[in-house]
């Protein structure tokens, strides 16, 4: 377990090595100049002034003098300072983490409390009409981009029953009703395809399940159907379902940018589009490294739970 | 001496330093302002207003009345301004700092500073400058220095007093403000002195007859507390915690999120009755990037106002219940350039044929404007006392066949300039930036193009700040930028002399005179003209020689247009006084152009 860990651990830092070096090389290969978007162009014309700011956030340097500072620095927890607004890019990140966080929490959450039952019953009814109609309505759902949801959402909650607010966020330092409200329509936007997703994902596990040697000895003990299902069947079935929820929770970590624009959610995803618009460097790849650096952390986390959920896999380890 | 100071009846010499029509190095072309978009402002006297909204010319007594959409709006009752009350705001973008010195900001970012910032002078309705937090202003024979009193009793939110010393503190700032810099420059400001306790002389190093047009401006107008620009550190905290003496203090920041403003308890300025401004208890400013969701705010009570600069936005609006609308069209306009030094738009055959196939009523209805946008023909609307029907009449109207005559003889000329055999199609680069409702419009002007069968046209889309970066010449005239046919936006209601000097001058002059000159074309004929005119205040020498240079640019054809730009600030029933605040001495100011709300005289109306 020990060894595994420490595996993981050099990977976890040589992928995130990778990634920053990437991003670094990507971002500079971007046409444009931080120097636009910094000053207007009355002021670009005047040279000496553009190369005092240049010389100021390090941009007349190459690029892999630059990458290495970057990194020198970053190791040490000071990721810069943001190009445009002169704020510093850990801070930034701090302060939008939880709000990002929260939003992929609740959608996954909701989705997990939609799908695990459906995908259960869908299962159980295996070729029924009940598992038509769900499959049915999974396949429509991962159809729809969740903006079209979203606007939807807005439409019936915020135009219409005016229950919810259409935009904004409310943190829940300031009010836990009001952050309630603001979360629940674009968590429920981003819900949906996740929703048709794994309720995909555990009937085709559940199906298996339902046809190992160990349920048939359950039903023939006369166990109730409820009990097997939920007691001895979903737990085996949801190993798919751990791997794919924890590559979901990394990916919308720095995927909810569609919902963040849509919502005006001050989130890491809003955040990282409007820097590489600015070509806001330094903000580009902190947050990207964040990213990355989350992604392989929750899927090491995965692993973990793996072994916990299922002791053949601890044995193996 | 030439005095600033207004004077009821004596507008003739004030309007010298009438309204705008700034080359504006902005977003371009699309109907949509930017916030990487260094914008230059404001807008026009509002006979071309199309609002919905309460007009009443103070905020004080009439109700509203005029609805130019009848369907979309209700009758007020007689109604005044209330005391108290909140508004939240949905602005199209989030400010990227609110230091005036330091941020490049643009409408949404504006709307903001104003309600935190006052400036030293302002606009009145017809355009002309008079003084807001400046007493008066007067220049010397040759406009070389400026003399300017303060209004006494003015406190910044911190409580330290407005002096004249505060202003030669902030000259400090403001010369390595990333945003005032260049603002310096071109104004030719060369020093700023405290000479009394209130009174400021200003010292240019050439003559400039429009310097108060450049007090308007946030770069150099708007007055800050020197103490948040005096290190790396107070700077980095000003971008979010400004000190200024306007109406309303920053209470709190979440940037992206919202940011609470509260009545200034010492605010200096009351109305013509008396009472004391702002009549807001708060303003709540909050980014709501998407269009459709902004409105959707509104019509929900998610917010109580929101601004768009986009057409297709303020037709939604229209057919919105429960809404009053602040529209406004100025001078600024959507449209492009052509790089005159790249073929085949070296050649004003291309340019001017080119031109005759745009069909701008077919792209403004592309852009949802049909009914609200009209078309351009020059840097300033028809209300403009800058308008010239002689420019108007030479532009290049839309006519394919005199396009076709035009470029058919480019393609048989043994000498054309873009290299390729005599009778082969012309090639044309067609870059705006990636907005779905501008490359809708942008392929209307394509269509029309290929139609002709000699044209050929690639489109290509780049984000703002690439789009303008290609175009930024730079300063020693070694780089004349990487665009072709390049979407651009033109004008503003600031003083013409502001932007246009500058985005005209030689491109290749090695002091960088002309490096905001994107298209690269330049007469030296013209552009002496356009040096004259901010040698003097006179309003009919002004005009002339503006339409000098109009006749000539014209005739050259190296800019085009798609459409006025219209904008709109949109607010729930009740919350007015956008249209009708006053300056103080109690004449009307210039309203909202560019959707820039002064949120010091909104209210809610009293019933």
């Amino acid at each position: 377990m020990g060894k595994m860990l420490a595996v993981r651990f050099v990977r976890l830092i040589a992928t995130i090595l990778a990634v920053s070096f990437l991003t670094f090389l990507m971002v500079n290969l971007l046409p444009g100049d931080p120097i636009n978007a910094l000053i207007p162009p009355e002021a670009q014309h005047d040279q000496e002034f553009v190369e005092q700011l240049r010389e100021e956030f390090g941009l007349n340097d190459p690029m892999l003098v630059r990458y290495g500072k970057w990194l020198g620095d970053a190791v040490t927890g000071d990721l810069g300072k943001s190009v445009i607004t002169k704020q510093p890019v850990a801070q930034e990140i701090w302060r939008r983490l939880p709000i990002t966080s929260e939003l992929a929490i609740v959608s996954v959450v909701f989705s997990l409390m939609m799908a695990v039952p459906l995908g259960t019953l869908s299962a159980y009814k295996q070729g029924k009409r009940v598992d038509q109609g769900i499959s049915a309505v999974a396949q429509v759902s991962l159809s729809i981009p969740n903006f079209v949801l979203g606007l939807f959402l807005i439409y019936l909650f915020a135009m219409k029953l005016r229950w919810l607010p259409a935009t904004g966020w409310t943190r829940l330092t300031e009010s836990v009703s009001g952050n309630i409200k603001s979360v629940l329509l674009p968590a429920m936007s981003l819900a949906l395809a996740e929703i048709a997703v794994y309720t995909r994902v555990v009937r085709s596990d559940m199906v298996s399940t339902l046809q190992e040697d160990y349920v048939l000895s359950a039903r023939a003990k006369g166990l109730k159907d409820r009990f097997i299902l939920f007691r001895h069947a979903l737990r085996p079935s949801s190993l798919t379902l751990i791997t794919v929820v924890g590559l979901n929770v990394g990916a919308l970590i720095g995927g909810t940018v569609v919902m963040e624009v849509l919502f005006a959610i001050p989130g890491l995803g809003k955040r990282l589009l409007d820097a590489i618009f600015q070509r806001d460097f330094l903000m580009v790849q902190g947050i990207t490294v964040f990213i990355a650096i989350v992604y392989v952390t929750i899927n090491t986390v995965v692993d973990i739970i793996y072994m916990l959920v299922d002791p053949r896999i601890r044995k193996k380890v | 001496m030439n005095k600033l100071t207004r004077k009821r009846g004596s507008a003739m010499r004030l309007i010298a330093v009438l309204l705008a029509a700034v080359m504006v190095a902005t977003a371009c072309g699309s109907d949509s302002g930017g916030d990487a978009a260094p914008v230059a402002t404001t807008a026009a006297p509002d006979a071309t207003e199309t609002t919905a909204a309460p007009t009443t010319a103070t905020p004080t007594t009439e109700a509203p009345t005029t609805t130019a959409t009848p369907t979309t709006t209700t009758e007020a009752p007689p109604v005044g301004p209330a005391q108290g009350g909140d508004a939240s705001v949905g602005l199209e973008a989030e400010a990227p700092g609110l230091r005036p010195w330091e941020d490049t900001c643009s409408s949404p970012c504006y709307n903001m500073m104003n309600a935190v910032f006052d400036k030293l002078t302002e606009q009145y309705a017809d355009g002309s400058y008079g003084g807001f937090l400046a007493e008066d202003l007067t220049a010397n024979d040759d406009y070389t220095v400026w003399t300017m009193n303060l209004r006494p009793g003015v406190v910044f939110h911190d409580g330290s007093e407005l002096t004249a010393q505060t202003i030669a503190d902030m000259f400090v700032v403001q010369q390595t403000g990333a945003a005032s810099s260049g603002a310096i420059g071109s104004s030719s400001l060369a020093a700023v002195e405290a000479t009394g306790d209130l009174e400021v002389t200003y010292t240019l190093s050439a003559a400039n007859a429009i310097f108060p047009a450049y007090l308007s401006r946030a770069a150099l107008g708007m007055v800050f507390a020197p103490s948040t620009g005096a290190d790396e550190d107070a700077v980095t905290a000003a971008g979010n915690a400004p000190i200024g003496t306007g109406p309303f203090m920053v209470d709190s920041r979440d940037v992206d999120n919202k940011t609470v403003m509260v009545r200034n308890p010492n605010y200096w300025m009351s109305d013509s009755f008396g009472t004391q401004l702002p009549y807001l208890d708060s303003v709540t400013f909050h980014p709501i990037p998407d269009e459709g969701t902004r409105l959707s705010s509104l019509a929900s009570g998610t917010v109580t106002a929101m601004q768009s600069l986009r057409q297709a936005s303020i037709r939604d609006a229209r057919n919105t219940d429960g809404l009053w609308l602040f529209e406004h069209q100025g001078n600024n306009a959507g449209g492009g350039m052509f790089n005159v030094t790249v073929a085949p738009y070296d050649d004003v055959r291309v340019r001017r044929g080119l031109m005759h196939m745009n069909n701008q009523d077919a792209v403004i209805e592309a852009l949802g404007g049909k009914g609200i946008s009209t078309g351009a023909t020059q840097f300033f609307a028809p209300d403009s006392p800058f308008y010239s029907q002689a420019v108007a009449d030479a532009y290049p109207a839309f006519d394919v066949a005199a396009g076709v005559v035009l470029v058919t003889e480019y393609i048989n000329d043994p000498a054309r300039s873009d290299g390729r055999a005599v009778g082969e199609n012309i090639e044309v680069e067609l870059s705006c930036p990636p907005d779905p409702t501008l490359i809708a419009a942008m392929q209307v002007i394509q269509a029309i193009m290929e139609s002709t069968g000699i044209v050929d046209v690639n489109m290509s889309n780049y984000d703002q700040a690439t789009h303008i970066g290609m175009a930024v010449g730079a300063a020693d005239g070694t780089f004349i930028g990487t665009h072709n046919m390049h979407c651009w936006r033109w004008g503003s209601e600031d003083d013409p002399g502001m932007g246009m000097n500058g985005g005209f001058a030689d491109p290749f002059d090695p002091s960088g005179v002309g490096a905001l000159n994107f298209s690269n074309w330049y007469s030296e004929e013209a552009y002496g003209y356009l040096v004259e005119a901010v040698k003097t205040d006179d309003m009919p020498t002004r005009v002339a020689l503006y339409e000098k240079f109009g006749l000539i640019l014209t005739a050259e054809s190296p800019i085009w247009y798609s459409g006025g730009t219209a904008t709109v600030i949109a607010t729930a029933e009740g919350l007015g006084g956008l249209d009708s605040w006053e300056m103080p001495d109690g004449e009307a100011g210039i309203g909202h152009p560019a959707a820039e709300g002064r949120w010091a005289q909104a209210y809610w109306a009293a019933e």
